[in-house]
This record gives C-alpha cells, structure tokens and sequence, in this order.
C-alpha cells in the first residue's frame, strides 16, 4: 500500500508537543501544589511556596487526616462496594432483558430508564429522605446502599443493554432450542462471554458510587458518614490547615487513583459507553 | 411458584424497575405534592397551600440570582468543546508518541471526585499563600494575584476554570474516539488528492463528529444544571449569595432551613429545565 504522503513536519510536531505539555502542565499542577503541600509542616506551608519541593518531608499530615478519615473511608468502602454490587446486577438483568428479548412494554421500560439518567436528583431528594427515614435507614450504612444501588440502575442497565446487544443471538437462540431458559443462558452464555463488559461497568460504578456527595451529606450522619463528607466537613472546621485538608485529599482520591492506573483502560471504556448511553 | 417463574422468567424484572417507579417516578410526583403543601419545619405537613411555595419562590431574588448562575455555567460547555477539540486533534497526530499519556492525564481531573477537586482548588485560589497567586508573584506577575473564590465578583469565573479543568480532558476523550472512527480510506484518499492536513480536520473530520459533539453538549449541560458537589465543597454558595446555583438553594433551602415545600419548588423547575432543554435536544439529534 503506498504510503501517506504528508505526515507532518519537525517543525510542527515540536510545536504539537510543546501545546500538549504546557496543558499538562495545565492538568497536573493542581495536583503537584496538593502534593507538595501535603509533606510539609504547618511552619513551612506558611512561609514556602505551595509549588516548591519540601525540605523536610513529613508524614503527619497524612496521619492526622488519616485519624480523622478512617472511620469514614471504611463507611465509603462499604457503601461503594454494596451500592456497586446492587446496581450492577440489578442493572445487568435489565440489560440483558431489554437487549435480548422482546416483552410487553419493553420500549416503555427502556424510556424510563433513559429518562431516569436524566433525573436532576434535587427533584427527589424530599421524597427520598422521608422514604430513608420511614425505613429507618437514616444514617445507616444500608440506607446509602440502597439509595446508591437504586439510582446507579438506568446507567448501568443500559450500558449493559449495548454489550449484550454485540452477543450473537444465534448463540442464544441455539441455546434456547437446547431448552435453557432465559436465566441459564444469563448464567451460561451470557455472562462468561461478557467478563471485559462487567469489569467496565464495576469500576465506572465503583469510582461515581465513590465520589458522590450529595446523597451521603443527606442520608449520612455521623455513623454512616461516607469519606467525601468528612473531607468536606474537616474543611470547615480546619480551614487553616492545608497540609492536613491535601493530605486528605489524597487519600480519598487514593482508590480511583489506583484503579485508574490498574484499570484505566476499563474506566475510559466505561466512560465512552456511560458517554453514548447518556446522549 | 417454581412452575409460575419457569413460565414467566422474566418477572425478575420486577424489582428492578419497581425500584425505580418508586425511587424515581413515584418520588417526582410526591415531590410535587410536597411544593403545594404548607410544609414547613422538620413535621411533614401535606395540607394543600395552593402555589404559595412558587409565588414565594418566584418573587425571590435569591432564586433570580440562584437561576441566573446556573445558566451561566452553561458558557462553560463551548469553552470546553473547543478546547476538548483541540487537545484531540493534536493527540491524533500521525507519529506523535505518548499520546495515550497525554489523553491519561487529561482525563485525571475528570476521574476524581468533586470533593478532592473541590479541596485542592480551594488551596488553588488561596488568596493569601495559594498556589495560583504564589505562581503569579514568584514570575513577577503581582497584578494577577487575585482574590479568586473569595470576592463576589470573581467567584463564577474562578468556579468556571476549575470545572473548565475537570471537564476538558474528558471532552477530548469523546472527541478523539469520533476522529478515529471516522474512516481512513477517506483520509488516505483525501491525502493522495494534495489535501492538507488542516483541510482534512475542516472538511472531512470535524463535520463527522456530530455524535460526539451533542454526547459533549448533553453531558455538559446536565453536569452544569446538577452542579451541587464542586461549589458546595469549594464556596458553599459565597461570599454572600454569590455562587449560589438551584440546586445549592435548594439544599439550603431544604435541609438547613427546612423549609421542604420551597425546596421541593425547586427542585421542581430544575426538573422542568432538564424536560425543556436536555431532553427535546436529545431527542432531535437522534431521531434523525
């Protein structure tokens, strides 16, 4: 095959790098202030510049921060990981019905949970929290779940709807002949084939199940109080300490830091089909 | 029961979306009832108070200003539309090595929550020792030192930039995944006809990338109309009024003044806003 002929020029690629480094630098110097900040005193935090490197590094700011975050990183930990496992399958039996079969009012089932993607959650947050507290869920650990589990379904219902749409339905239709049901050929076919698909669908839940706000500061109190609210609370009550709010910065930014590098390629997956099923 | 399941097995269906009539449909409505009620205080009251809550809610400035701040950050989706763009077209490149580093870091502000980005800005626009003003002052730039988040003038931009900085990355993700699905016999072609490399972007590339420019467009906007956790984290809606946007008015509103049937209000018009200008959009674009 011939080759393209106008690849670019020396010039225009030094140019070319030049733009991408000055945005990453853009991108990454909020992070390098967090760091740096994070490793110093108190005594030096005030009188060096937040950009310079520490002369003397300390870990006690992430100490402190720790002290004050650990409960609520376990609360997290539990709430991400049961609201995760909620909305996931709850929204991977949805998928795989509204991929693969045709029922009654499968199209209105598909528009409300397209619309629920939508939902600005202000319009139900009165209803939800009398809800949690009739249940006597406030400031529980499964309150959180729940709630999390409940409103991560339309996301994760139809990002499974565009795997399982990519499964051949000779396969399932063969499978049907043989006499499976609908939930062997689930067990059997479906899952196991789409392992990449579960994985994407886990850490994009994980990591938006992890980072919320808004529902913990209104279903959370102080046993059931998810890391991000006690980061924000600690913020207000220590205002003068930044090396200790930067130092908790970092650790709660830890895991998703963690699984972006583990797992970036399934996250990016996952925000490209979170990014089409959300249009 | 075993007989009755095997005959309808997809009845499993059932809770999953009982789950969400209730937490979502059956909420809406409820929470309608709750905006035309006398609710006020910690007890529910569902007496029926007509459109006291709207009127009350309309003749408010606070809510004009809380309305007005919301659409504002709408400004930020071209902004970050033509930014994404740009950082998509130079990391698609020919040859150009560690474009995925690139795209990786681009994307790091978007991954992290808004309570770290949040913190970490607040630490950004200090104005006494922050990072952005000792940067200004260590290159002599002093007249650019500012009060950023602090002054009521200033706080819209200084939430602007930062969200700016959260988003763009992940704006540059969707594009770059429509430039390389556009087809490369058509690039190769227009290559071998002379075409520039900037001719190839303008007439065969970006007129392709329709799908990825609405998924930004919807996106962005309803992160803009949602836009609860980064200003509550960083400003809380300061100084004064100033950075409120509905859905901080909202909270206020709610559960710091319990007054529930003015919060139901407005969460009411957010709903409204997202049926008027999110969903129609979609709809438009996709019927084609």
């Amino acid at each position: 095959m011939e080759m393209a002929q106008k690849v670019p020029s020396k010039v225009s690629y030094i140019i070319f790098y030049s733009v991408l480094i000055l945005f990453a630098i853009f991108y990454l110097l909020p992070f390098w202030g967090a760091l740096t900040t994070s490793v110093k005193t108190a005594k030096d935090v005030a009188v060096t510049s937040p950009l310079s490197l520490p002369t003397n590094i300390t870990l006690s700011p992430y100490a402190e921060a720790f002290k004050e975050l650990k409960k609520p990183l376990l609360n997290s930990l539990l709430i991400t990981i049961g609201g995760m496992l909620g909305s996931v399958f709850l929204g991977s039996i949805c998928g795989y019905a509204l991929a693969k079969y045709r029922f009654k009012y499968d199209n209105l089932v598909l528009l409300l949970l397209i619309s629920g993607i939508f939902l600005p959650y202000q319009a139900i947050l009165v209803p939800l929290f009398q809800t949690i507290r009739a249940l006597n869920l406030y400031d529980t650990i499964l309150g959180l779940v729940l709630t999390h589990a409940v409103y991560g379904i339309p996301m994760c219902a139809l990002m499974f709807r565009g795997f399982y749409g990519d499964i051949p339905d000779c396969l399932i239709q063969q499978a049907m002949v043989d006499g499976n049901g609908p939930w062997r050929i689930y067990r059997k076919i479906i899952l196991p084939s789409t392992r990449i698909a579960t994985v994407t669908v886990i850490v994009f839940q994980f990591t938006s199940i992890w980072n919320e706000l808004l529902f913990g500061l209104i279903i959370g109190g102080p046993d059931s109080m998810p890391a991000t609210v006690a980061l924000n609370n600690m913020m207000g009550t220590l205002a003068a300490e930044w090396n200790v709010q930067m130092a908790g910065s970092i650790l709660l930014a830890m895991p998703v830091l963690i699984l972006y590098v583990v797992m970036g390629k399934y996250l990016i997956r996952g925000y490209m089909a979170g990014a089409v099923t959300a249009s | 029961m075993r007989e009755f399941f095997k005959r309808h097995p997809l009845i499993i269906l059932v809770i999953p979306i009982g789950l969400i009539l209730y937490f979502v449909y059956f909420c809406i409505g409820w929470n309608v009832w709750v905006s035309v009620s006398d609710w006020k205080g910690l007890t529910p009251s569902y007496r029926f108070n007509g459109f006291y809550a709207y009127t009350k809610l309309f003749t408010d400035s606070t809510f004009w200003l809380s309305l007005r701040n919301t659409l504002l950050l709408f400004a930020i989706i071209p902004i970050c539309i033509v930014l994404g763009l740009l950082l998509a077209i130079l990391m698609d490149q020919e040859g150009l090595k560690g474009s995925n580093i690139f795209r990786n870091l681009f994307l790091l502000p978007f991954t992290l929550s808004f309570v770290v980005t949040g913190t970490i800005w607040a630490w950004m626009y200090n104005p006494t020792n922050g990072i952005i003003n000792s940067l200004f002052r260590s290159i002599g730039l002093n007249s650019l030192a500012g009060t950023w988040h602090t002054s009521q003038e200033t706080v819209m931009l200084s939430i602007m930039i930062a969200l700016i900085w959260q988003f763009s990355g992940y704006v540059a993700l969707i594009f770059l995944a429509g430039i390389k699905s556009v087809s490369q016999d058509q690039i190769n072609a227009a290559k071998l006809d002379g075409a520039s490399n900037l001719r190839i972007y303008r007439r065969l590339i970006i007129p392709q990338l329709k799908a990825p420019l609405t998924t930004a467009i919807v996106i962005l906007a309803m992160y803009a109309l949602r836009s609860f956790d980064f200003i509550w984290v960083l400003t809380g809606g300061g100084p004064g009024y100033a950075s409120h946007t509905l859905p901080i008015l909202m909270y206020k509103e709610t559960f710091q003044a319990t007054n529930f049937s003015i919060g139901a209000a407005i969460g009411n018009v957010l709903l409204m806003i997202v049926l008027v200008l999110v969903i129609p959009f979609t709809y438009r674009t996709y019927r084609r």
